[in-house]
């Protein structure tokens, strides 16, 4: 009933403030729903691939992701407790067809894979796959799914071509598999070759990258597990196809907890707008509060009100977010996963981007409940009002001295809680956390005693600009400490969260710069595949050899870079010829002497930790760690620990010797090439590709090449952080509105005096912009005073919690100085229709305004 | 001075209200003139016409030659500024403004020096006896005091015209009288044209010209 008769006449009036309060929350949940489905959608798409092709695989054997020699097969088959084991080789080709993307091929012994995988043909394949021999003795068959040959107008006996390591390479289709089950795999866009082919057109050498099994009917999963662990060693994996669900999720973790923040801070962000349109609205309903106080209306009926105000605002807001959530979430999934694909080189296919249940339920909590939470605050101050002073225009706007001392004190205890937290020992979260919170809650509590010195610091220089508008301005600012402290510090949150992630930015562009110069330093990179970080392909170390004997290379460096598990999660070996190495690179070194380092690590005695890597670990200078390999599991001191960034979350660097030694495997991802002096790049590129560009898959990338795939692939993820930045600015422009169309409300009578006293429309016009300008300034400045604390805090939550990245501190002075007339400039644009409005009112109505 | 020919103010809202209804009357120069009647008969309406803070749904007013109902926005804000000046009934001082600088607020507005201001501010103040008030706040002034700041102001630049809102509505009768007394004094002192809107029938009878209104129709005009 109090809805109905008091709040539903009050939101009509102020239906734009109610329109910015929804967006508000909106946006939270846009941030929120989009990230979570577009994140879980690729790791959903990536697990029903790994579903649809385990069939009835119950066990996979892998080392990682290196693969292992033949003879593995064998000794697999023969132990009592499998029924079926089978090799696989999987690989992503580029398809070249126009809208195709990349195919998923997966090669198996046709012998024994039905046996595991349920293959249905179209009518008239099944006679010829009926006899895999034939399949077999045809290296050049293929059998694709029939989504595949409708999108791409294919039939039995048809050809097809795809990039192999030895060139384009034409197949056979001998068979289209029926939709649904394994032909649903990777989106449709599925292959099924040969194995034995496979390894010959992608590399492998004699090895498989892993081996799919089903245990005899009375082998409990853990007694084969078990049995195959004490066959093979350590140094294998041997785990249900489900767990490769989570090695993925492992790889991809840093973007999944950045989702996560990004979304916690759009909503704490919007938070802010709520807490701001209802403080506004409990000191504008003051009167009508005390009125329903003195008619006899509980303070719980009261503050209940207001609650419910906030949850239907937040239940339109959380809608309308999720709606656009899962339109962003299907603009986003596909960019995700190809985020995914050039970062860690792990292949995936975004199949569906559907709304789940369980995030559109999270969605609507979170947005209620955020809405809820921001204006519990208003609310039980509106519960408080005094009937008898309720009517006292003014008074409430300012704080009380009890109310200013009070947030002083709880403002310096929480400084006293974030600096006890910079001497805690043990929890580098909590300390982190608990000290970036403090800080926070310290900002936003002193904000109105800080605002009221930085106005009343401003108001001379105001006057002299304009003496009547200027003064005007900033007296309207200091008079009403509730609704612009509210405004300065939601923009100050956006304005310090842009400073913040700006230096974050800024951090990780200066160490990946730093990082390029020192370690990237070859002429050429001879790759397999157009991505560097794709590692679908491998070379034949015999290349190496012909590259060698090319009289303009200097120096050859071969790298193999595979993932193998480490601690229980997947990380990324580098394996390359260290003493050259160390001739030609000069990484920071972070832990041990260089020149021991690289003579330890050379001689096969150590490795190299990235410093990332060891920090996630726990690894340290000394420390024994065990990697296991296909010959079982390593172990090898840590030698050394340096800056390096092959891989996000960190590398082992181990000599190329070891690796081959131990994973029995000689094959190269990419070349390192250094020419001779005289010869340039592109003259060493052409002549490597008159060589061998015929007889071999080959992409010669220059040194600026590389850098500049790397700085493309970090653009696209600090995408996101840009994102959050522009729906911090957002935010910024929706509180700079609410607060003017608040203030211009609260002043009619003011700026109706200004006008029938003389005053231009012009001269409204311009002290209502500088009303707006000045809030700006002054949250801009508080804002990159806050961003300057919290930076401290993004870069060690970044280190110790996130990536392990050691990123220098550094304050973005130039995002700083570009804000503030940014920030200015979006305030006057904010402000624009604000006083077109207040111009364009009744004179009369406003003289009489109350 | 002051001209209004068959001028109406109709009011849309949800039920149509004829606040005014095809008024025509002359004030001239020099004239002090009170207008009463009961509530909602139109007489604020009327002010609100002649100093252009409104706008007539039809007929034409003349004020010092300039005709309103043509004039744009801003063309009625220079009348206002250059001809009017304007005594509210609630002061309506800006809070937060000392008393010198609500009385120069009008000047700042026509972009006088600084010098120019000060000057005519301190003289006003002087003029209705606040010269001692310059620093205060509205909220540290009595009411009458609040609306001699306030006469100050509306003769910032010694406006031809004075229109006065109920001027003596919120003050005691006491007050009342001195306000009162104050504006006939500069009545006669600068000759300006004075019309008070007043329900205080001696506020009224104290004008050398009353003009009564009723149901938005000029009823009565008597001349003392």
């Amino acid at each position: 009933m109090l809805l109905r008769l008091l709040t539903w006449p009050y939101v009509r009036k102020h239906k734009l403030r109610a329109i910015l309060t929804i967006l508000g929350i909106a946006l939270g949940v846009i941030v929120f729903v989009g990230m979570r489905t577009a994140n879980d959608s690729v790791l959903y798409g990536f697990q029903q691939t790994v579903d649809r092709l385990a069939g009835k695989t119950q066990l996979q054997i892998s080392s990682g992701e290196t693969g292992f020699p033949e003879e593995v097969l064998e000794r697999v088959q023969a132990l009592p407790e499998v029924e079926t084991a089978v090799p696989v080789i999987e690989a992503t080709v580029r398809t070249g067809l126009p809208g195709q993307g990349n195919i998923l091929i997966l090669a198996v012994d046709m012998t024994g894979d039905r046996g595991l995988r349920q293959y249905e043909f179209e009518e008239g394949d099944e006679s010829f796959i009926d006899d895999p021999l034939v399949f077999l003795a045809q290296p050049d068959s293929i059998m694709i799914t029939s989504e595949f040959a409708a999108r791409n107008h294919l039939a039995t006996g048809g050809r097809i071509s795809f990039d192999t390591m030895i060139g384009p390479k034409q197949f056979t289709i001998r068979g289209i598999m029926k939709s649904g089950g394994l032909a649903s795999a990777f989106g449709g866009n599925l292959a099924i070759m040969d194995i034995y082919a496979a390894q010959q057109v992608f590399g492998r050498g004699r090895s498989f990258d892993r081996i799919d099994l089903k245990l005899k009917p009375d082998v409990p999963l853990a007694r084969g597990q078990s049995a195959l662990q004490t066959l093979l060693g350590s140094g294998y994996q041997i785990e249900p196809p489900s767990s490769r669900g989570q090695q993925f999720e492992s790889i991809t973790r840093i973007f999944s907890i950045g989702a996560s923040l990004n979304s916690a801070f759009a909503l704490l962000i919007g938070l802010f707008i709520i807490y701001n349109t209802f403080a506004i609205a409990v000191t504008q309903r003051r009167s009508e509060i005390g009125i329903l106080r003195a008619l006899g209306a509980s303070s719980r009926q009261i503050s209940g009100l207001f609650l419910l105000e906030s949850a239907i605002l937040g239940l339109a807001g959380s809608i309308i977010g999720i709606a656009f959530g899962l339109l962003m979430a299907r603009g986003m999934a596909n960019y995700v996963s190809s985020l995914f694909g050039e970062i860690y080189g792990v292949a995936q296919r975004v199949e569906t981007v559907a709304a789940d249940p369980k995030i559109v339920a999270l969605a609507l909590v979170i947005g209620v409940a955020t809405s809820m939470l921001a204006a519990s605050i208003p609310a039980r101050d509106a519960s408080r009002v005094d009937p008898a002073a309720a009517l006292h225009k003014g008074a409430y706007e300012s704080f009380s001295p009890r109310e200013s001392r009070l947030r002083l004190i709880a403002a310096a205890g929480f400084l006293a809680i974030a600096a006890f937290s910079l001497f805690l020992r043990g929890s580098e979260g909590l300390r982190l956390y608990a000290g970036y919170l403090s800080v926070v809650l310290a900002a936003i509590l002193l904000t109105p005693a800080l605002v009221r010195r930085l106005v009343v610091a401003l108001r001379p220089l105001l006057r002299s600009l304009l003496p009547v508008e200027g003064a005007l301005a900033a007296d309207s600012l200091i008079r009403s400490p509730r609704r612009t402290s509210a405004t300065v510090a939601a923009v100050m949150l956006s304005i310090s969260l842009v400073a913040g992630l700006g230096g974050v930015s800024n951090a990780s562009y200066e160490s990946l710069m730093s990082w390029m110069n020192n370690v990237l330093n070859p002429d050429l990179f001879v790759g397999a595949s157009e991505q560097i970080s794709d590692r679908s392909f491998r070379f034949p170390a015999s290349i190496g050899g012909e590259l060698r004997r090319m009289d303009f290379i200097d120096e050859l460096q071969m790298v193999r870079t595979a993932r193998v598990m480490f601690r229980g999660a997947p990380v990324m070996v580098v394996a390359v010829t260290i003493d050259s190495l160390s001739r030609r690179v000069h990484p920071q070194v972070i832990a041990g002497d260089p020149s021991t380092m690289y003579r330890e690590v050379a001689a096969g005695r150590g490795v190299i930790f990235a410093d990332n890597l060891a920090l996630l670990k726990g690894v340290k200078l000394g420390d024994i760690v065990e990697i296991p390999s296909p010959s079982g599991v390593l172990k090898l001191p840590v030698a050394g620990i340096t800056i390096d960034y092959s891989d996000q979350q960190g590398a082992i660097l181990m000599d190329r010797s070891v690796f081959v030694r131990n994973w029995k495997d000689d094959t190269v991802n990419v070349f390192r090439v250094y020419l001779r002096k005289g010869v340039s790049a592109s003259e060493g590129k052409r002549r490597i590709l008159d060589r061998l560009g015929a007889q071999s898959r080959l992409f010669v990338l220059t040194n600026d090449q590389v850098r500049r795939f790397i700085l493309r692939v970090t653009d696209q993820w600090f995408a996101l952080t840009y994102m959050q930045i522009f729906v911090a600015v957002l935010v910024a422009i929706l509180g700079i509105v609410n607060s003017l169309t608040v203030s211009i409300t609260d002043r009619r009578r003011e700026l109706g005096v200004l006008q029938a006293v003389g005053g231009l429309r012009r001269q409204v016009r311009q002290t209502i912009w500088i009303e707006a300008m000045s809030i700006a300034l002054v949250s801009v400045l508080l804002g990159l005073a806050l961003g300057a604390v919290i930076l401290f805090y993004y870069l060690g939550i970044i280190r110790e919690q996130i990536a392990g990245v050691r990123l220098e501190y550094e304050y973005p002075v130039r995002i700083a100085l570009s804000l503030i007339p940014t920030m200015i400039a979006v305030a006057f644009l904010s402000a624009l229709g604000p006083a077109e409005s207040a111009v364009r009112s009744s004179l009369v109505e406003a003289l009489e305004y109350e | 001075m002051i001209d209004l020919q068959n001028v109406s103010k109709q009011f849309d809202g949800k039920r149509k209200v004829i606040a005014l209804d095809q008024v025509s009357l002359s004030i001239a120069r020099g004239e002090m003139v009170s207008m009463i009647g009961a509530s909602g008969s139109g007489k604020s309406t009327m002010l609100n016409l002649i100093g252009g803070l409104d706008r007539p749904t039809s007929g034409e007013i003349v004020v010092d030659g300039e005709r309103l109902g043509r004039a744009s926005g801003d063309q009625l804000t220079r009348i206002r500024r250059d001809k009017i000046g304007f005594i509210f009934q609630f002061f309506h001082l800006l809070p937060t403004l000392s008393c010198l600088e609500n009385v120069a607020l009008p000047l700042h507005l026509r972009g006088w020096s600084r010098r120019r201001i000060e000057e005519r501010a301190r003289e006003l103040l002087d003029l209705v006896q606040l010269g001692h008030r310059l620093d205060h706040l509205p909220e540290e002034l009595s009411g009458g005091e609040r609306q001699r700041a306030a006469i100050a102001r509306a003769l910032s630049v010694y406006p031809p015209i004075l229109l006065a809102d109920e001027p003596t509505g919120n003050l005691d009768s006491q007050t009342g009288a001195g306000i009162l007394s104050l504006i006939r004094g500069l009545h006669q002192r600068l000759e300006s044209t004075i019309l008070i809107v007043t329900h205080d029938m001696d506020v009224a009878e104290s004008c050398p010209r009353t003009i009564r209104l009723k149901d938005g129709k000029v009823i009565e005009d008597i001349r003392r």
